[in-house]
């Protein structure tokens, strides 16, 4: 059995602010085959983005982390500074949110992309890396005049292409996608998967794709997992999470997010009231229990662990 | 008014538990009880040079021949100009101020509220004063009025209340958004009820932020003004002081206890009002000292 | 369930690139004409307010000119003829334009010679000073106010930051007292005013020197008191930045942390500097009357603390124009340069 692309173990994540010791990622573990797909989905807060950034240790400074992940081979967080450097971009490499911020205002675009082909020396000169960057933004569906483009002359839709091109930049073996689709409109949306879907086909790139709309993830990948209050309370194939749910958190989501297309599903109501917990103030117990429409004393009792469900995936919920 | 008493209190604990606002605080305190003090502390004879004379001060006197400061090149006591001059400096300040305030207030929330032609025509007229440099325009107009403490005090006010008028106008924009100052106007509410109801008590905060951050531009610039001779030459100043030394030759006789005090007077001052005001601002707008 | 696929297929069309590039030239033209026209307008009002002003308070400025000489009244009532005093305020406003742009700004009442000469013998001085000491502090601060923010709550930051703010606190001419007394009164190292040695017949590098020599406390003074308002700026803009996502962005790269904060966090942070520093050059020229006046340095601002005494009021006003325009003129340069610096800046 060939080894994992990406192998995470019972990572924490765990902020010091002005505000104490805040746990958003409390004990994580997942694996990604090369050549496979993973969705990580939650509602905002859930951690899904701190172990996003967690995996190119980009927290920052005096966030404490402990637990395993290897990447590529790598242990991640053994890594000396120059070697973390070194694996940035060219083992991993993340798609972030494409709002107006993602991209230095004063720069092209078109040097965005080219700054990491040159700092790695993927590209071996200016004239080189130029030639890839408009080769990665006809890739994208961009005509390659728009890498003299600085980002606010683009639409939203552009900026998340040009975000993508400038992932795939160094080649790297995992691409992380960061709420990608978010914000931007149901037809940009559909065409922005669609790409990732055709790239990853093509390049044979292992894909995590984060975000809070579960219906995406259904299309865009071959496993699920989703997030709550920094633990994953269900994964396993995308279909079965999707389709048959086994925790009662999963099923309140799968029915918040009609599937695309499908007039039926969109007819019908979702049912999940409340707000998600605050990560440092956590209820006693299964920390979904004060929405849960199926909760029981025991349910206050302790935190379940994941254990096996019908569908040959995992959740953490004591009626499985 | 229950809430402002509620809100005044809050603030208050807030401000007590920053360091800095608190020795700023200490700081602005311990001057302005010597100003009050004054007859308490120094002798006001000891302004008079011809009393100063008849005393047989010496001249030029070093601290340590006349404590506790010295004596100037009319015999006259240095920690008396120090204490009585503290009083001028301070008044002139606070009062010039006020006039910023109130001018830049006041064009700040018509501008911002009424809008349109007298908006555009207060903001040309404001945009101007700023692009005009303070002092030239100051020395200019101080020149032409004739050299007294009240005129002083209107040349700072009317080349200052630029700046809080932009302020204030751009906090009433933003009030002005928000639906409740809407639905107060359908349910027919008057405009001078809306301002003194809605507007005024969220624009107070930023005013008296501001207020705190101009006393030290309006010291600072009476200091200026008196040191090129500009000032009221009965009412002696910190700035009036400095003024006196450096014309009768304090610097080339090393005279230093005559010109540091004035000055430490006045940085000592400066820096409390800025403290003090960096506080407010952080507590009016606690995104500030998470960057801070 | 492939209803989206279909979707993507079809391809992006922009020929709306063209159109784009298009109206961005033309804003960009609009942009500058409309600065422009402002600053004239400004100049203007300035004109304006200078008229008036001195009218209001020049009630006899034939008689003024002469007080103290024996001048028979025919005479006087002959020269105010000639200057038009006798005309109503709109003609003497339009006499009073014309002579402006002929740069003829009346006589000093000290001096008797032409304003404009006094002024203009005065400029270079001034600008030596004000010019080195805005630079210096500029350089200085913004290097000051990059370590505070980067290392922002460390020793480094609140030591830098206390510091300046201490010197923006004090009066800038006390500073340069202060300074004086010690380095050329106790120490002697450096004269004690003047541009160069009285009695000096020095010529070329000596007197260059000589004049470098004297120019060293008062750009000292100006510097340090200057040096607070870069460094409170540039920090404050350089915390701005530094919480964006693009910087996260730009370490995910790869890059080393020297390298994301000067080629990502600084350029952007720097935009409202460069605009602090051109507006601060048009006010320093007249923020240096003091300090000027402390050090005997022969530049405008010890012109206008001579007039003051006087007071010479034909010298006020001229100078006062000519600050004014100092002003208006880098805060046009402030805005354009800041237009052109940040791409954001195209529409009108």
């Amino acid at each position: 059995m060939t080894e994992p692309m990406l192998s995470v173990r019972d990572l924490t994540v765990t902020y010091h602010g002005h505000g104490g010791a805040v746990p958003a990622v409390r004990g994580v573990s997942l694996e990604l085959e090369k050549g496979g797909s993973l969705g990580l989905a939650g509602e905002s807060g859930c951690g899904k983005s701190t172990m996003a950034n967690s995996l190119l240790r980009l927290l920052p400074a005096g966030t404490e982390v402990t637990g395993q992940i290897t990447l590529d081979g790598q242990d991640v967080l053994g890594l000396t500074p120059g070697g973390l450097r070194a694996v940035r971009w060219t083992s991993g490499a993340i798609v972030f949110q494409g709002a107006l911020h993602a991209l230095n205002p004063v720069q092209t675009v078109g040097d965005q992309i080219a700054e990491p082909m040159l700092v790695h020396e993927t590209a071996k000169n200016e004239a080189a890396a130029r030639t890839r960057v408009v080769d990665l933004l006809r890739r994208v569906g961009l005509p390659a005049a728009r890498a003299d483009a600085f980002p606010h002359q683009l639409s939203g839709g552009q900026r998340q292409r040009v975000l993508i091109a400038m992932a795939l930049a160094c080649e790297p073996h995992l691409l992380i996608a960061d709420e990608p689709t978010t914000a931007l409109d149901l037809m940009v949306q559909a065409q922005v998967l669609a790409l990732l879907d055709d790239l990853k086909q093509e390049r044979d790139l292992t894909l995590l794709f984060i975000t809070h709309d579960l219906s995406v993830l259904t299309y865009a990948c071959q496993r699920l997992a989703v997030m709550y209050a920094g633990r994953i309370v269900e994964e396993g194939p995308a279909w079965a999470v999707f389709e048959s749910p086994s925790h009662p958190y999963t099923r309140a989501l799968a029915a918040a997010f009609p599937t695309i297309g499908d007039r039926v599903s969109r007819m019908s109501p979702s049912g999940l009231g409340g707000d998600p917990p605050t990560p440092g103030q956590l209820p006693e117990g299964c920390p979904f229990h004060p929405r849960c429409p199926l909760a029981h004393d025991a349910c206050l009792v302790a935190e379940p662990d994941l254990r096996a469900s019908s569908q040959g995936g995992r959740a953490a919920c004591i009626l499985v | 008014m229950q809430r402002r008493r509620a809100t005044a209190g809050r603030v208050w604990k807030q401000f007590r538990s920053s360091r800095q606002g608190m020795i700023g605080l200490g700081v602005l305190a311990l001057f302005v009880l010597m100003a009050l003090a004054a007859p308490l502390l120094a002798d006001v004879r000891e302004l008079n040079p011809v009393y100063a004379r008849g005393a047989g001060n010496p001249q030029w006197g070093t601290p340590g021949q006349f404590p506790p400061l010295g004596t100037d090149h009319i015999r006259r006591s240095v920690w008396a100009q120090f204490v009585w001059g503290s009083r001028v400096s301070l008044f002139v300040g606070l009062a010039a101020t006020i006039l910023t305030i109130a001018i830049g207030s006041v064009v700040g929330i018509v501008s911002g509220f009424v809008g349109g032609k007298v908006d555009g025509f207060l903001m040309r007229i404001t945009e101007w004063f700023l692009v005009i440099p303070f002092l030239p325009l100051a020395i200019v107009l101080a020149s032409v009025l004739g050299r007294n403490v009240w005129n002083i005090i209107f040349v700072i006010g009317i080349t200052s209340w630029p700046s809080t008028a932009r302020l204030v106008r751009a906090q009433v924009l933003t009030v002005k958004q928000r639906l409740f100052v809407d639905r107060a106007r359908s349910l027919g509410a008057s405009g001078g009820h809306i301002v003194s109801h809605h507007i005024l008590p969220n624009v107070m905060g930023l005013i008296l932020a501001n207020a705190t951050l101009a006393v030290p531009i309006s010291i600072l610039a009476e200091t200026t003004l008196s040191f090129l001779g500009l000032g009221d030459p009965s009412a002696a100043s910190w700035g009036k002081t400095l003024e006196e030394a450096f014309v009768n030759g304090a610097i080339t006789r090393n005279a230093w206890w005559y010109f540091l005090p004035a000055g430490l007077g006045i940085l000592a001052v400066v820096l409390a009002f800025t403290l003090i005001g960096r506080t407010l601002e952080e507590i009016a707008n606690p995104r500030l000292s998470r960057g801070r | 369930m492939s209803s989206w696929r279909l979707v993507a297929t079809q391809p992006q069309t922009s020929g709306s690139d063209l159109l784009t590039i298009e109206r961005t030239e033309r804003g960009r033209g609009r942009f500058i004409t409309r600065k422009v026209l402002g600053s004239v307008l400004t100049l203007v009002f300035v004109l304006v307010f200078n008229f008036f002003l001195f009218r209001v308070v020049q009630t006899d400025p034939i008689g003024s000119l002469f007080r103290g000489r024996n001048i028979p009244a025919e005479r006087l009532e002959e020269l105010r003829a000639s200057f038009g005093l006798d005309q109503p305020m709109s003609t003497q406003f339009v006499y009073y334009l014309r002579e402006t742009a002929q740069l003829n700004f009346g006589i000093s009442y000290q001096s008797r010679r032409p304003v404009w000469d006094e002024i203009q013998s005065r400029i270079p001085a001034t600008l030596a000073l004000v010019g080195i000491s805005s630079l210096l502090s500029a350089v200085i601060g913004t290097i000051g106010g990059i370590i505070a923010a980067w290392r922002r709550n460390t020793w480094k930051d609140h030591t830098i930051t206390s510091s300046t703010m201490v010197f923006y606190s004090m009066p800038d001419f006390w500073l340069g007292m202060i300074l004086l007394v010690l380095f050329a009164v106790v120490l002697g190292w450096f004269p004690v005013g003047g541009i160069v040695d009285a009695g000096s017949t020095e010529t070329g590098i000596a007197l260059l020197l000589d004049q470098l020599h004297h120019l060293f406390l008062p750009a000292l003074t100006l510097t340090l008191a200057y040096l607070g308002e870069y460094t409170l700026v540039t920090r404050s803009s350089l915390l701005d930045v530094m919480g964006e996502d693009y910087l996260t962005v730009a370490r995910a790269k790869g890059l080393r942390d020297v390298v994301v904060r000067n080629r990502h966090a600084v350029p952007n942070a720097l935009l409202p500097v460069v605009t602090l520093t051109a507006i601060n050059f048009g006010f320093v020229l007249s923020g240096a009357i003091a300090v000027e006046a402390v050090f005997s340095w022969p530049g405008l601002g010890k012109a206008t603390a001579d007039a003051i005494r006087g007071p010479d009021l034909p010298m006020l006003q001229g100078l006062f124009l000519l600050f004014s325009a100092a002003v208006i003129v880098f805060n046009l340069i402030a805005d354009l340069t800041y237009g052109w610096l940040d791409p954001r800046v195209e529409q009108t």
